[in-house]
């Protein structure tokens, strides 16, 4: 009942452990309820005095505040287990998320893995709550209070026994049906609710065709016809609610009206009959309970499961090596180097090339041919199935080092802007800065017009739903980054430019190149002219490197980069 | 209190409640007659019993409660079931008419919606707020009035036996249904409040982070912001265990309510019905025990009541969208060929803003020209494209086509004006219903023949339903190119004699591009072509390139003509084509 992966957080035992030490006393309180309040009306059935009852109201009232304070009590526990469980696994997915990083990422989308630390985590604390509190409960309360209904009456005992496991039975297969029910329907379910919000994103499109007015009606169709679909699914699925509430109701009243048949023979007594009566809704109590929060617990399991998995993605192990910092001298070799997201089709097929001190090596090739790829092999985000990586002749495994990952600074295309101040966006590599080196790198990479229209000037915040930037400012802010850690040595340039307009792309090349000297500069981009500052040219198709080497001898050679070029300027 | 004053003035909930009456009046009903069957089977169970145990010398005197017990052991889950149905299939009903009234307003300003809101996926938000409306009408609204009905109900019963015994239940059962939901709402109120505040810093502030996280990763500050999180983070729990607590206490404090309740059912019975081994003493357990039931009713008031608080951002951002206006009538204008669209003296600024968009514009289209927009952005370029459309009016000058402008024609613009965008929407539908938006008497055979026109007929026709394959399902993905070859797809079946292209191409790859560009440009021969662009790529296939520059046309000529005389575009050409030179 309880999910295995459950029992293995820790401190659970003793949780556990105090939880069946409370659901005892909430059962011997109920009994104890029970049997008072019984024991009250009998006298005063009898025509015994109020006042003679007083001791009697005052131990039900005590019982009767015994158990709903064990709940109190029991709840205040929970939660702060709960939460103490949902603290760490928050901890553990967000390192795993920052170590691991943009694989995860990509994998899941941003903002699933968003929702998963955040809700899906609360998810997981809710349904711990629930789950603990309730299948222990279910565990003990019914058969304690099952053995004081057998010592009174027997009979009754023997009945509500034997209603115990029919009522699951059919909830059980009540569920099933419910369940292959929606199953059958999903597809249609899911267009139908869908539908909506597809309407009112595509609303623009359906304007431009003149739709968008007689397409309300289709609107209400669709949901009309979305109402009735979940209506006859609902009819199934809530048949297993009815089901355990058809068959508590009824055992209470076949309990009653027994009980009173007896009565009736003189086979019982009235006190033993009431505490009976008293007790049996309270035997089907905690199965109702059990029930009701039945999609919480389902949602905080699958959030579990979903959260489980991140967790247990492989790290990839990197022996580190010692890299000393970059300059004009370093070498470093990529050898044979073989990486594929999928098994049928490899990103990067047997890729060799080699870097020295500050070159300014291109990547060109058109998009999908494995030119980011081969970017975020360099940069250390993506692990190659096989290659030799050498630096300074010493055998690394992967770029993931530390050292290495220390003197890079990655320009991709959408640089990102942090929601910050702009000095804090600025300084993000290096927070030290002084006012008089940011002022530098501002000045340097065309930023002090910018700087000038802001209401704060350098303290204003940028970034998403504050004030938006252009692309062009983006770029000139993951410059300046850039500009002010000197230590970083090596530029990784993917596409930096492809989406700006092209007097923005002329204005920032005037500042880009500045910044690339003294620096190895890797540069992936499908714009042709910046062939002409690079030292050497890699052109890359399908995964390969198809041609190498400087721009006066491919242009030479008349191959696989003149037809590149031509085919992008056939006109 | 903000949800009190935004129920006040909400057009959004209330209009509603007068829909669909009869259904409505019955969901209520069946969750009252649900409660009074609860209670009623203890009522009875106690009776019966206690007449029992008085042994009647006929077993007729039992028979009625027996029966009675039976019937409403049966009752109580039917009631419940069709309750159940009844208030779920209200509320569906609702919904069809909300995200009518929903879609209506978002309609009337459709074009600029989007751009309006700066909210990631506004559209989204709004649909789900629907679906927040359902939920406060199951877990809060029916509960409530359920509740208030058997509230009612009770008092009257008693009264019937008694008017100051009534009065004291009166104030009793009062403190249930009003006092502890109110309180709960208000000390609760504040917290929730600030709780959400925090929530929503933590959302937007890891979103941007894991958006950011290559920059971590690199600076190898990651840690660091975990940290930060997690403070943030332990402030959010701290807020969330103080509201859990007051849960609790409430809860707790209701419980005792029950057990005081019970205490004082107790001492009222045993006055009035005064025992002797049985007799009229038979209602004392009747009375009695049909308090544990009711819990159910009441027990749940506070907790829905402060449920109402999480609504209040969907009730807001509903209540906040514009009202619902007429539609204006327009004139039946009907215009011919040759299109020629006529501007003078132009001149354009947003309503909410001083700032001149675009200045003392002057330009003619002429029929059939290919005209090319080019410009950074921000220059005005999308809003010149807006205002020939008619989505907007200039603020002075003229701007007309065929001598009438645009903005009279109102939806019938649509039959001489087509539009691609850089991202063409693709419904989540089948690829012919997806054309259909061209023109819906397309037949298959006219969808074949544009498919081919723009080179997808191979593509669609190796798909497993042809053309009545969903858009987007199962791995079946267009690229960015297919995408807007769909869309030129259904320009054509729309056939309008002009056609603007808004930046389409400029997310593609240049080769993709490439061939986009001479697609177009083949395909809607002889129509006017109106292409907005930023970049040069494909500028030589135009007839005529007009410059915007912070909103003024800098410069205008045929490409040729400007290549050889324009200094500008000559630098742009040159840096362009670069190292071919």
């Amino acid at each position: 009942m309880i999910d295995k992966k459950l029992l293995s957080l820790p401190g659970i035992r003793k949780i556990l452990t105090l939880l069946a030490g409370i659901a005892f006393i909430q059962g011997s309180a109920i009994v104890g309820q029970a049997c008072f309040l019984a024991t009250t009306i009998v006298e005063l059935w009898n025509g015994e005095k109020l006042i003679g009852q007083l001791k009697w109201v005052i131990l039900f009232f005590g019982c009767f505040a015994l158990r709903h304070f064990m709940v109190f009590y029991r709840d205040k526990i929970l939660d702060r287990f709960a939460a103490k469980q949902s603290t760490d696994i928050r901890k553990q997915l967000l390192g795993k998320i920052f170590r691991v990083g943009p694989q995860v990422i990509q994998a899941n989308g941003t903002g699933n893995v968003t929702t998963m630390v955040l809700e899906g985590v609360d998810k997981v604390e809710n349904y711990l709550h629930l789950i603990l509190a309730k299948t222990v409960n279910l565990m003990i309360v019914p058969w304690i209070i099952l053995t004081v209904i057998w010592f009174f009456d027997w009979e009754s005992g023997v009945f509500l026994l034997a209603i115990f496991p029919l009522i699951i039975i059919f909830m059980i297969v009540l569920g099933y049906a419910a369940q292959a029910k929606a199953d059958k329907q999903y597809k249609t379910y899911q267009i139908l609710s869908n539908h909506f919000v597809d309407s009112l994103r595509g609303i623009d499109t359906l304007k431009f065709f003149g739709l968008s007015k007689r397409y309300g009606k289709s609107i209400f169709k669709t949901s009309e016809r979305f109402r009735k679909a979940t209506m006859n699914t609902l009819k199934i699925a809530i048949l297993s609610t009815f089901a355990l509430d058809f068959f508590t109701t009824l055992s209470i009243a076949v309990v009653a009206v027994l009980l009173g048949l007896r009565l009736l023979n003189g086979q019982i007594q009235f006190f033993p009959a009431l505490t009976v009566l008293v007790l049996s809704p309270e035997y089907f109590l905690p199965i109702r309970d059990f029930s009701g929060d039945y999609h919480a617990t389902l949602d905080g399991k699958n959030a579990m499961n979903a959260i489980q998995k991140i967790l247990a993605l492989k790290e990839p192990k990197v022996r580190q090596i010692e890299i000393p910092r970059w300059q004009h001298s370093s070498t470093f070799k990529l050898k044979k180097a073989i990486f594929s997201y999928d098994k049928n089709h490899r990103a990067l097929d047997d890729v060799s090339l080699s870097a020295v001190g500050y070159q300014k090596i291109g990547i060109i090739g058109l998009s999908g041919s494995g030119k980011s790829t081969l970017i975020n092999l360099l940069s250390g985000f993506l692990q190659p199935d096989e290659a030799e990586i050498s630096f300074e002749g010493e055998r690394a495994a992967s770029f993931t080092q530390n050292d290495w990952q220390n003197q890079l600074i990655y320009l991709p295309q959408n640089p990102y802007i942090f929601k910050a101040t702009l000095r804090e966006n600025i300084t993000f590599y290096n927070p030290a800065a002084t006012k008089e080196q940011i002022s530098q790198a501002i000045e340097v990479v065309g930023l002090k017009k910018l700087v000038a229209e802001l209401p704060q000037g350098l303290e204003t915040i940028i970034g998403e739903s504050a004030r938006e930037l252009s692309g062009g400012q983006s770029q000139r802010i993951a410059l300046a980054r850039a500009f002010l850690d000197e230590s970083r040595k090596v530029l990784l340039f993917d596409e930096p430019t492809a989406h700006l307009d092209i007097e923005t792309e002329v204005e920032l090349k005037e500042r880009m190149l500045p910044l690339m000297d003294q620096h190895l500069v890797f540069f992936a981009t499908h714009r042709l002219h910046w062939m002409q500052q690079m030292d050497k040219i890699i052109v890359i198709d399908k995964g390969k490197i198809v041609e190498s080497g400087t721009l006066a001898e491919l242009k030479r050679k008349n191959g696989a980069f003149v037809r590149l070029s031509s085919s992008l300027r056939r006109i | 209190m903000k949800i009190f004053k935004l129920f006040k003035e909400d057009t959004w909930i209330k209009p509603f409640w007068g829909k669909y009456r009869k259904s409505l009046f019955l969901a209520l009903v069946l969750g009252f007659l649900t409660f009074i069957c609860g209670g009623a089977l203890m009522f009875n169970s106690g009776y019966l019993i206690s007449r029992s145990a008085a042994h009647p010398e006929n077993i007729l005197l039992v028979y009625v409660p027996i029966v009675l017990t039976r019937a409403f052991g049966i009752g109580r889950p039917v009631f419940r079931y069709l309750e159940r149905l009844t208030s779920h299939n209200w509320v569906l009903k609702l919904t069809s008419e909300l995200r009518l009234k929903l879609y209506h307003v978002i309609e009337k300003d459709a074009v600029f919606f989007k751009s309006k809101y700066q909210t990631g996926d506004i559209l989204g938000l709004l649909a789900e707020d629907i679906g927040h409306l359902q939920n406060l009408y199951l877990r809060t609204i029916f509960p409530t009035v359920i509740a208030w009905l058997l509230y009612v109900f009770i008092i009257l019963a008693l009264g019937y036996f008694s008017l100051w015994f009534a009065l004291v239940m009166l104030l009793l059962l009062g403190t249930l249904v009003f006092v502890f939901p109110l309180i709960s709402m208000i000390v609760n109120g504040a917290k929730q409040e600030r709780q959400k505040s925090l929530r929503n810093e933590l959302y937007a502030g890891l979103t941007d982070n894991i958006l950011g996280v290559s920059d971590w990763i690199f600076s190898q500050r990651g840690t660091e912001y975990n940290e930060l999180h997690a403070a943030a983070q332990s402030e959010l729990l701290k807020i969330k265990y103080e509201i859990q607590n007051n849960d609790h206490k409430r809860d707790f404090a209701v419980q005792l309510m029950f057990g005081i309740l019970t205490i004082v059912l107790v001492v009222w019975t045993s006055s009035i019905f005064p025992g002797a081994h049985g007799g009229a003493a038979n209602w004392i357990a009747a009375f009695v025990l049909s308090v544990f039931p009711l819990i159910d009713a009441f027990a749940p008031l506070g907790q829905a009541a402060q449920e109402t608080n999480t609504y209040q951002d969907s009730l807001s951002r509903l209540n906040s969208l514009p009202k619902e206006r007429d539609v204006e009538q327009k004139k039946d204008v009907k215009l011919t060929a040759p299109y020629e669209f006529k501007i003078t003296r132009l001149n354009f600024h947003y309503a909410d803003a001083q700032q001149l968009v675009l200045k003392d514009l002057n330009l003619t289209i002429k029929n059939g020209e290919r005209l090319a927009i080019l410009g950074r952005s921000g220059s005005g370029k999308s809003t010149l494209a807006r205002l020939l459309r008619g989505d907007l009016q200039c603020s002075s000058g003229n701007l007309t086509l065929n001598g009438i402008p645009p903005a009279k024609l109102g939806d019938d613009i649509c039959h001489y004006i087509g539009v691609i965008h850089q991202t063409p929407y693709l419904f989540h539908t089948t690829i012919s219903n997806n054309l259909r938006v061209g023109n819906e008497a397309a037949s298959a055979k006219q969808m074949w023949s544009v498919l081919e026109r723009v080179g997808l007929k191979d593509l669609v026709s190796r798909m497993p339903d042809g053309l009545e394959t969903i858009v987007d399902e199962a791995g079946l993905r267009f690229s960015g190119g297919e995408r807007h070859r769909l869309a030129l797809a259904r320009i054509l079946l729309q056939d309008v004699p002009i056609v603007i292209l808004d930046e389409p191409t400029v997310s593609l790859d240049p080769l993709t591009e490439q061939d986009l560009i001479e697609m177009f440009v083949k395909q809607l021969e002889g129509k006017t072509l109106i292409w907005i662009t930023h970049h040069l790529q494909g500028l030589s296939l135009m007839d005529k390139v007009i410059f915007i520059e912070d909103g003024r046309l800098t410069m205008s000529g045929s490409p040729q003509e400007l290549a050889h005389t324009n200094q500008h575009y000559q630098r742009l050409l040159e840096i362009d084509h670069g190292i071919l030179h």
